[in-house]
């Protein structure tokens, strides 16, 4: 039984944000401007963005609202009755409520009743998690079709206020502490969705999904990036193992972290995965069309293509294709809004049978995930 | 990396082994070859931090008394890796002068390191003498065992294998452990001399052996051999540093 994506959508809150604004919108921490911004945005190379949160960091979209506005726009876009989809999953790093799983609230906004549901939770590869599970949902043909949604509000984790309440925190302590500033100048809001069908759409492109894969390494390295602990070695409390929650918020444990200095290991697990799979013959280099890539810094993508040019499987660069520089480092929901612009760009010409290989790593623990797509026209 | 002083721009913590090969055309083979050695250097990279000393440079709890150890512990197979690597060179026979050549060389460059590791054993607080008279660790022993195994047999091609993990083991010391050892120890650049001169040097010893690399290995079993060798190397050489 062959899978299709059929339709896409997604969703980017408010205007896009220059790289000089996101200051304004995330706040200065204690009015002063952070010594750390400018280099790091130079590091990662984003020019706009967007985020769910204004000025006054108020929270202008919730995770669930632009999930489902996303959801909407490809469900609109799509050639098939919404009482045929008969699974929902979902992907995002933090929904708005910690339970129930963000799934049950999109499903309740978009009204689609008695579905099937599922909620991943994981960072940047939790949307492949959920969108593999639903393609196997319809290879065992049990649906004949499925919406998989992913979306990012990081920017709540990021508003001054949080770093401000870490009185107690490293972030208080140092002058500069780089793990914990990393990931507020990278990461931003929106949402993006897919419609996988049992058949191609009777018009425009559909992706057939070929394979996914993923492999974690969490058994050999440490956690690289996260929320929910005070990133010290001599701790090992979580944010729900102190007294209060506002005595964890003080500690910095409710801080989102960055392990900077073990981070080169995303990428090297990420060039092994895609050899693992060339050297199985899942992947064939030579047969890649059109490379999506989530990289979290401009930084990976030069060193990604020296390695693999070095193995003599390298894709040569003008097959690669991303908007991460206007669309912003939007975590799981980054490959779903990348493959949206993919299929409407005019940067690109996309003919039948052409082969699209996506690749999500996750730092998090280490996780690399890669799909494969054929474009059916 | 230390805070404030950020190193994410530029290819200063790239990765050396690839770094110089862009204008390098390896045979087919050779390049096969390459992909299956990149992923077993990738794989003992990862499997390295599963090994409790080395974890805790990653875990940030990384003490001088295990600086001490870890020196100690590499000391005997940096000594008798000159050996191997020159046993290695004299069982090439006249048709492979140039490689001959190559690993004499690389010899001449490498054969009195252990020296390197005694002055920063010292400079870390430890006696020479307990480094000197410290006897080969069970993992030492079978990695020195099969390596001179090997570079006793005729035209030991497969010893590239070997190469690739030791050379790279070198780079990776110098890239991500020589720094970090000094901010978590206090230690001074003089207790990880033999870690960054490593790493000075690797660079010329890859592209010497992408050149050996393109003219040895011109066929499947070629490719099988030194692939293997690499493996058996970076299993043993984790085992020395989980027998510490």
């Amino acid at each position: 039984m062959s899978v299709y994506i059929t339709s896409t959508g997604r969703f980017l809150p408010g205007p896009a944000i220059s790289t000089e604004q996101v200051e304004n919108v995330l706040g200065a921490v204690h009015g002063k401007p952070s010594l750390l911004r400018v280099q790091i945005q130079k590091a990662n190379n984003i020019q706009t963005r967007h985020y769910a949160i204004d000025e006054q960091q108020q929270t202008t979209h919730s995770n669930t609202e632009m999930a489902t506005n996303a959801a909407e726009q490809c469900l609109d876009r799509a050639f098939i009755a919404r009482d045929k989809v008969g699974m929902l999953a979902v992907a995002s790093t933090q929904g708005d409520l910690p339970a129930p799983g963000m799934a049950s609230m999109v499903q309740a906004e978009l009204g689609l009743a008695e579905i099937e549901i599922l909620t991943t939770h994981g960072i940047c590869s939790s949307s492949i998690m959920a969108l593999k599970a639903a393609w196997n949902s319809l290879r065992l043909e049990e649906h004949e079709a499925a919406l998989v949604v992913s979306s990012e509000l990081a920017s709540r984790l990021l508003k001054k206020q949080r770093y401000e309440a870490a009185t107690n925190s490293t972030f208080a302590e140092k002058r500069i502490d780089f793990n914990t500033e990393f990931l507020r100048w990278m990461l931003s809001d929106g949402a993006g969705a897919l419609l996988l069908q049992n058949k191609p759409a009777p018009k425009g492109i559909s992706l057939r999904i070929d394979w996914v894969r993923g492999f974690s390494h969490a058994h050999a390295f440490p956690t690289c990036m996260s929320v929910g602990s005070a990133g010290r070695v001599e701790d090992q409390r979580t944010w729900q193992d102190y007294e209060t929650y506002a005595e964890a918020e003080k500690a910095g444990a409710l801080l989102l972290r960055q392990d900077v200095r073990l981070l080169d290991n995303i990428l090297r697990m990420g060039v092994d995965g895609y050899l693992r799979l060339v050297e199985e013959g899942v992947s064939k280099p030579l047969e890649v069309n059109h490379f999506l890539c989530h990289y979290s810094s401009h930084h990976f993508r030069n060193k990604i293509l020296d390695l693999l040019d070095a193995a003599g499987v390298g894709i040569p660069e003008e097959r690669w294709w991303t908007n991460l520089y206007t669309r912003g480092n939007t975590g799981a929901a980054s490959l779903f809004i990348m493959l949206d612009e993919f299929l409407r760009t005019d940067e690109v010409e996309i003919k039948n049978g052409e082969k699209v290989l996506c690749f999500v790593p996750e730092s998090g623990r280490f996780n690399t995930t890669y799909m494969q797509l054929t474009v059916v026209k | 990396m230390s805070d404030g002083e950020i190193k994410i721009e530029g290819g200063e913590d790239a990765i050396p082994e690839h770094q110089e090969t862009s204008g390098i055309d390896l045979n087919p083979n050779a390049q096969v070859c390459l992909q299956h050695l990149l992923r077993v250097w990738l794989g003992f990279e990862r499997d390295l931090s599963t090994v409790p000393l080395l974890r805790r440079i990653d875990l940030g709890t990384y003490t001088i008394e295990d600086h001490l150890c870890l020196l100690r512990n590499l000391r005997q197979q940096v000594i008798e890796g000159s050996r191997w690597i020159t046993r290695a060179a004299s069982s090439f026979d006249r048709n492979h002068a140039e490689i001959r050549s190559i690993i004499i060389s690389h010899a001449v460059d490498e054969h009195r390191d252990y020296e390197l590791l005694e002055m920063d054993y010292v400079a870390s607080g430890g006696k020479v003498e307990d480094i000197q008279g410290m006897e080969r660790n069970i993992g030492t022993e079978a990695l020195h065992g099969y390596l001179m195994y090997r570079s006793s047999r005729p035209n030991p091609i497969d010893l590239l294998g070997a190469m690739w993990i030791i050379e790279g083991l070198g780079e990776k010391m110098a890239r991500s452990w020589a720094e970090r050892i000094q901010q978590l120890t206090g230690l001074s650049e003089q207790s990880t001399n033999f870690m960054t001169y490593h790493g000075k040097n690797d660079a010329d010893h890859m592209l010497r052996f992408y050149a050996m690399l393109d003219e040895v290995c011109v066929d499947q079993a070629a490719t099988a051999s030194i692939v293997k060798a690499s493996k058996v190397v970076a299993r043993l050489y984790r085992l020395q540093l989980e027998e510490v």
